[in-house]
C-alpha cells in the first residue's frame, strides 16, 4: 500500500527545483505560519500550499495532508476550548469536571483554537506537497558532503519506513487469515514480529550498502574538490549537479512572501486578538498580504500551454530527456514526428551546419 | 613489470581455493574445501538442493562472508586479482556485482535513477560520469523509461532488472546472482536469463547464476557447478552435468533430460531447441546424431496422442458433479496504483469444485492474488460476486508471517490446534521454536494455522488457498508439497494454488486457469493448457508440441514406437 504522501517523480517546477529551492519556498509558508496569529493570514498561507500541491500534481498529498491538518486543527479548538477557560463570552457552562475542574467553554478559547489549529493544518499541508514533491535523493545527496553518517541513517529511516508499512499491512492480513482455533495473534506479538522484521530488513539494507561501496564513501569524496571548491564551482555556473532554471522563480517568490510578511507585520497586519474579547482588524496591509500569499502559490505552475490538459509523459521539445524520447519513440517530444524530428537535428547540429529548412506549415 | 590493471584483467573472474566456512554460532560448515576458477567472459550455473551452500559461495564471492555475516573462514578467495577476504566489499564492488533472490531487499533509495548511480556515486565518480554510465546501463537493460520512476511503483520483473542495473553500473568483471527468476513469471524470467547471455557475450562480463529451475537457464550455460553438502559435486559442461545428475542426484535432471532418460535417447539435451534437433533428426529418419548411444524407438518415434486421450483430457474426471467451493460471477475489483485506481480484475467468471486441483496462472500483475484476497475478504469488490460456500484458508505468500510466538503450541492450543497439526504431519513438533523449522516445515506450519479451527472433525474448509508457495524451494521440497496438495484435495477441499512454476503446476494440477489482466483467458484440463502455448508450457511441451502431453512421462511414452 502505497503512502499518500510518497514522494512522486512528475516533469513539473516544483519536483524539477533543486531541494533548497523548494524548501526555501515551502518553509517561507510555514514561517508565515509561525509569524502571524490572524487567520485570515493563515487561511492564505493554507491555501497557498494546497495550490501549489494541486499544480505540482500532488492532489492526493493535498487532499490527505487537509485531511490531517483539519483534523488535528478540531482537535486543537476542542482541547482548547475545555482547557483554556479565558474570553468574556461565555457560551457553554459544562460545570466541574475530573482534572480540569469547572469548565466555561468561551468564545474566544474557540477562536484562538481556530488560529492554533490553522498554524497546525499549514504546516501539515506544505509537509505534505514537500514530502510528496522533493525527492528524497536528492535531499539526501545535498546533506551527504555535511553529516555523512546522519544522511546514511536517513538513508536507511527513508528506505525502512515505507518497508515497514509493507510489513506491517502483510501481518495485519496474516492475522486475519489465523484459523479460529489458531491462538489470536494479539497486539503484542504482533508488534515484536514486526520489530524482528524490522531488523532483518535493516540488516539486508546494510548489506545491500555494503556491496553498493558505502564504505568507500569517505575516499570518494576525497576525490572531488573541497566543500569551498564546490561552493565556487556553483557560483562560476560550472557545477556538475544539475540545476533547474525554476531555482531562481522559487527563490525570488520564497524572498517576497518573507519580505511581504515581515514589512506587513511591522505595518500591523497581524492585528489580531483573542483574549479577553476577539479583535481582528482587516487592514490593507493584511488583505494585500493574504493576496500576496495566495498568488504565490501560482508559483509551481509551467505555463498555460504546457500544463493544461495534457498528459502525455513525452519530455517537452528541446529539453534533455527528449533525446532518450527521441531514441525510443523515433520522434523528439510532443508534436508530430517532423516537427519532433526537425527539431531532434536543430538541437543536434553544429553552429557551422548549414541551417535547416523550415518545416512547411498547414 | 605489467601494471596492476593489466595483471587484473589477466587473472581469473573468480578464484575460489580450498574454501571453507562456517557461519557464527552454526554446528556445521557450510562451505568445506571449495575450489574453483571462472575465466573472464564465461557464465557458469550454479546448481544445488536447498541448503547446499549456493549462496555462501556467492556471498564469499562478494566479501560480504565474512565481513557482513562474520563466522570462520580458510582458503582463498581471488576477484578479479583482489583478494576478497582480505578486501571488505566495498572495496570489491567495482569487480564485483551481486544480485539477491529478492529484489525488495536490495533497493535503498527512491528513483530507479538514484539507485542505479548510487554505487557510481559512492565511488566518487562525477554527475556526467553517472549520468553517463546510468543512461548506458538502462537501455542495455532496456529500462530507460523506468528512470524517473519511484521504486516501490515497479513491479517484481523490473525492480529485478533495476537491481541487474545496480550491480552492472560499475562495468564490474564478475556478477553473481542469487536465484533471480525465483519471483518471475515464465515471461520474465526468460527473458533475464537471455538479457544476462546478451550481456556476458557483449561485455565479456563473467556470470556466476545460482539457480534451482536449471530448464529455464542451463542451455544458456558455458559451464555448471553442482554443489552438495558445501562441496562440489560436480563441475564441467551442461551435457556432462546432466548425465552426472541422472545417477548421482536425479532431483537436478531437467524435465526434457528426464524425458530423454525414460525414453532412452542420448544425449540428454541441454534446452528445448537442442532436443527438438535430436527428434527432428530421428523423425527425418537420420537416425539420432552420431555422438548418441542408444534409441528408444524406430524413426518417427514420436507419437501423437489418440483422439479419445485428447478428449478424455478434455472432459477431466467429471468434477461438474461436485459441490462447488468457490464461484465468482462478473467480478470487478479495484485497487489503487500510485494516484490512480485500476481495474485488476475485470468481470472475471470462475467456479472452482471440492476436490479440485487447479493451478491458477498468469503474468506478474494479471490478478491471481488479488483473486485469492479477494475471496478471502481481505480485498473488496467493486462489482460482481464471490462465494466461498465453506469457508477459505489462504496461505498467503509469505509463511513466516502467521508466526508470532516461540512454540508452535502457543500458535495452535487445544484440540482444534492439534488436528490441524495432525493434518500437515507436524504433531511431532509441538514444543519446536518455528524459527527452528526448515522451510516446508515453517510452510506446513503456517497451512495449519490457516486451517485450524475451519476443520469439522475431519473436514476441511471447502477451498484451500496457496499464493505462490513454491519460491526458492528445489524439487525435493516442491514433491513433498504435491504429496500436501493431493492429500488436501482427497479429503474434499477444492485447492487453488496461484503459481508461476509451470513444471510444478503440471506435476500437480488437474486443471489450469490462466488470468490474463484481470480475465480468465484459458481454463482447462493441465494437459491442454500447459501445452498450447510457449511461456506457459512446461520444458516437455515447448520439446515435444503434442497436446495434452506436459511431463517427462507422458512425453516418454509418447516416443515410445508405434
Amino acid at each position: 500500500m502505497r503512502s499518500p504522501f510518497a514522494y512522486m517523480p512528475r516533469r513539473g517546477p516544483l519536483q524539477s527545483a533543486s531541494p533548497g529551492a523548494a524548501v526555501a519556498y515551502l518553509g517561507a509558508l510555514v514561517v508565515v505560519a509561525f509569524l502571524y496569529s490572524s487567520p485570515l493570514v493563515l487561511v492564505a498561507a493554507g491555501a497557498a500550499a494546497a495550490l501549489a500541491g494541486m499544480l505540482a500534481g500532488a492532489r492526493t498529498a493535498v487532499r490527505a495532508g487537509l485531511r490531517m491538518g483539519l483534523s488535528l486543527a478540531l482537535l486543537i479548538v476542542v482541547v482548547n476550548a475545555l482547557v483554556v477557560s479565558r474570553g468574556e463570552t461565555v457560551l457553554a457552562r459544562l460545570g466541574d469536571w475530573p482534572l480540569l475542574g469547572q469548565v466555561d467553554v468561551t468564545a474566544e478559547a474557540i477562536v484562538a483554537g481556530v488560529s492554533a489549529g490553522l498554524r497546525a493544518a499549514v504546516v501539515m499541508v506544505a509537509a505534505a506537497v514537500y514530502s510528496a514533491c522533493v525527492d528524497p535523493d536528492r535531499v539526501l545527496r545535498a546533506l551527504r558532503p555535511l553529516a555523512g553518517r546522519s544522511a546514511l541513517t536517513a538513508t536507511l529511516v527513508s528506505r525502512l519506513v515505507p518497508v515497514a508499512a509493507a510489513d506491517a499491512a502483510r501481518l495485519r492480513d496474516a492475522a486475519r487469515l489465523r484459523g479460529p482455533g489458531a491462538a489470536p495473534a494479539g497486539w503484542s506479538p504482533l508488534l515484536r514480529r514486526l520489530l524482528a522484521g524490522s531488523f532483518d530488513r535493516a540488516v539486508d539494507s546494510a548489506a545491500t550498502l555494503e556491496l553498493r561501496g558505502y564504505a568507500l564513501e569517505g575516499r570518494g569524496r576525497a576525490r572531488q574538490s573541497s566543500p569551498v571548491g564546490r561552493l565556487r564551482q556553483r557560483l562560476s555556473g560550472r557545477s556538475a549537479e544539475p540545476r533547474s532554471r525554476f531555482d531562481g522563480r522559487f527563490y525570488a517568490v520564497a524572498a517576497a512572501i518573507l519580505i511581504a510578511a515581515i514589512a506587513a507585520k511591522l505595518l500591523g497586519a497581524d492585528d489580531f486578538h483573542t483574549y479577553p474579547m476577539v479583535r481582528l482588524a482587516l487592514g490593507p496591509a493584511a488583505i494585500t498580504l493574504s493576496a500576496l500569499l495566495v498568488a504565490s502559490g501560482l508559483a509551481p505552475l509551467r505555463g498555460v500551454s504546457s500544463w493544461r490538459g495534457d498528459r502525455s509523459s513525452a519530455p517537452r521539445r528541446g529539453s534533455r530527456a527528449s533525446l532518450r524520447w527521441f531514441l525510443i519513440h523515433g520522434r523528439e517530444g510532443k508534436g508530430t514526428p517532423r516537427e519532433g524530428t526537425d527539431a531532434f537535428a536543430r538541437a543536434t547540429r553544429g553552429p557551422a551546419a548549414a541551417p535547416l529548412p523550415e518545416a512547411p506549415r498547414a | 613489470m605489467p601494471d596492476l590493471a593489466t595483471r587484473r584483467r589477466a587473472a581469473p573472474a573468480l578464484a575460489v581455493e580450498a574454501l571453507g566456512y562456517r557461519y557464527p554460532e552454526a554446528t556445521r560448515d557450510s562451505l568445506a574445501g571449495v575450489s574453483l576458477e571462472i575465466a573472464p567472459g564465461e557464465l557458469v550455473l550454479l546448481a544445488g538442493r536447498s541448503a547446499s551452500g549456493k549462496s555462501t559461495l556467492l556471498r564469499a564471492a562478494c566479501g560480504l562472508v565474512p565481513h557482513f555475516h562474520g563466522g570462520e573462514i580458510n582458503g582463498r578467495v581471488e576477484v578479479a586479482g583482489l583478494d576478497a577476504i582480505a578486501t571488505g566489499p566495498g572495496e570489491l564492488a567495482s569487480v564485483v556485482g551481486y544480485v539477491a533472490q529478492d529484489p525488495e531487499t536490495q533497493v535503498v533509495s527512491t528513483t530507479v535513477a538514484a539507485e542505479i548511480g548510487l554505487p557510481l556515486e559512492m565511488r566518487g565518480d562525477s554527475p556526467p560520469t553517472r549520468a553517463r554510465a546510468v543512461e548506458e546501463v538502462a537501455l542495455a537493460l532496456a529500462i530507460p523509461h523506468l528512470l524517473d520512476r519511484t521504486v516501490d511503483s515497479l513491479s517484481g520483473g523490473e525492480l529485478q532488472r533495476v537491481a541487474l542495473a545496480a550491480a552492472l553500473v560499475t562495468r564490474p568483471r564478475l556478477v553473481l546472482l542469487d536465484e533471480p527468476t525465483s519471483q518471475l513469471d515464465p515471461v520474465s524470467g526468460d527473458e533475464l536469463i537471455w538479457l544476462l547471455r546478451r550481456l556476458n557475450e557483449e561485455w565479456g562480463v563473467s556470470i556466476l547464476l545460482a539457480e534451482h529451475r536449471l530448464e529455464r537457464c542451463l542451455a544458456a550455460a558455458d559451464r555448471v557447478v553442482a554443489m552438495a553438502e558445501g562441496t562440489i559435486a560436480f563441475d564441467g559442461p551442461p551435457r556432462d552435468f546432466l548425465a552426472w545428475a541422472q545417477d548421482a542426484d536425479p532431483v537436478l535432471e531437467t524435465p526434457a533430460a528426464r524425458l530423454f532418460s525414460l525414453a532412452g535417447i542420448e544425449p540428454l539435451p541441454v534446452g528445448v531447441r537442442d532436443a527438438r534437433t535430436t527428434i527432428a533428426s530421428m523423425e527425418r529418419g537420420a537416425g539420432p546424431p552420431p555422438h548418441s548411444t542408444c534409441f528408444g524407438g524406430a524413426a518417427g518415434a514420436v507419437r501423437e496422442p489418440a483422439a479419445e486421450e485428447v478428449q478424455a483430457v478434455r472432459r477431466g474426471s467429471g468434477s461438474s458433479l461436485r459441490q462447488p467451493s468457490l464461484v465468482a460471477k462478473g467480478l470487478w475489483v479495484e485497487l489503487m496504483r500510485v494516484d490512480e485506481a485500476h481495474d485488476v480484475l475485470r468481470g472475471l467468471e470462475l467456479t472452482v469444485r471440492q476436490g479440485e486441483r487447479i493451478a491458477l496462472m498468469g503474468r506478474n500483475g494479471a490478478g491471481k492474488s488479488t483473486l485469492l484476497r479477494t475471496a478471502a475478504e481481505l480485498v473488496g469488490s467493486v462489482a460482481g460476486k464471490i462465494e466461498v460456500p465453506g469457508g477459505i484458508a489462504l496461505l498467503t505468500q509469505n509463511p513466516s508471517d502467521y508466526m508470532v510466538r516461540e512454540r508452535v503450541g502457543d500458535e495452535l492450543p487445544g484440540d482444534a490446534g492439534l488436528a490441524a497439526l495432525r493434518l500437515v504431519g507436524l504433531e511431532h513438533a509441538v514444543d519446536a521454536d518455528p524459527r527452528d523449522l526448515s522451510g516446508g516445515e515453517r510452510q506446513r506450519l503456517a497451512l495449519a494455522i490457516a486451517l485450524a479451527g475451519r476443520m469439522g472433525g475431519d473436514e476441511l474448509p471447502g477451498l484451500v488457498a496457496l499464493d505462490e508457495p513454491t519460491r526458492g524451494m528445489d524439487r525435493a521440497r516442491k514433491a513433498d508439497l504435491i504429496g500436501l496438495i493431493g492429500d488436501l484435495a482427497e479429503r474434499g477441499a477444492g485447492v487453488v494454488v496461484a503459481t508461476h512454476d509451470v513444471e510444478f503446476a503440471a506435476e500437480f494440477a488437474e486443471r489450469v486457469v490462466l488470468l490474463g489482466d484481470g480475465v480468465v483467458i484459458a481454463d482447462g484440463p493441465a494437459k491442454e493448457v500447459l501445452s498450447g502455448g510457449w511461456y506457459f508450457a512446461t520444458e516437455v511441451a515447448r520439446v515435444l508440441d503434442l497436446p495434452g502431453v506436459v511431463t517427462p512421462e507422458q512425453g516418454a511414452a509418447a516416443l515410445e514406437a508405434p
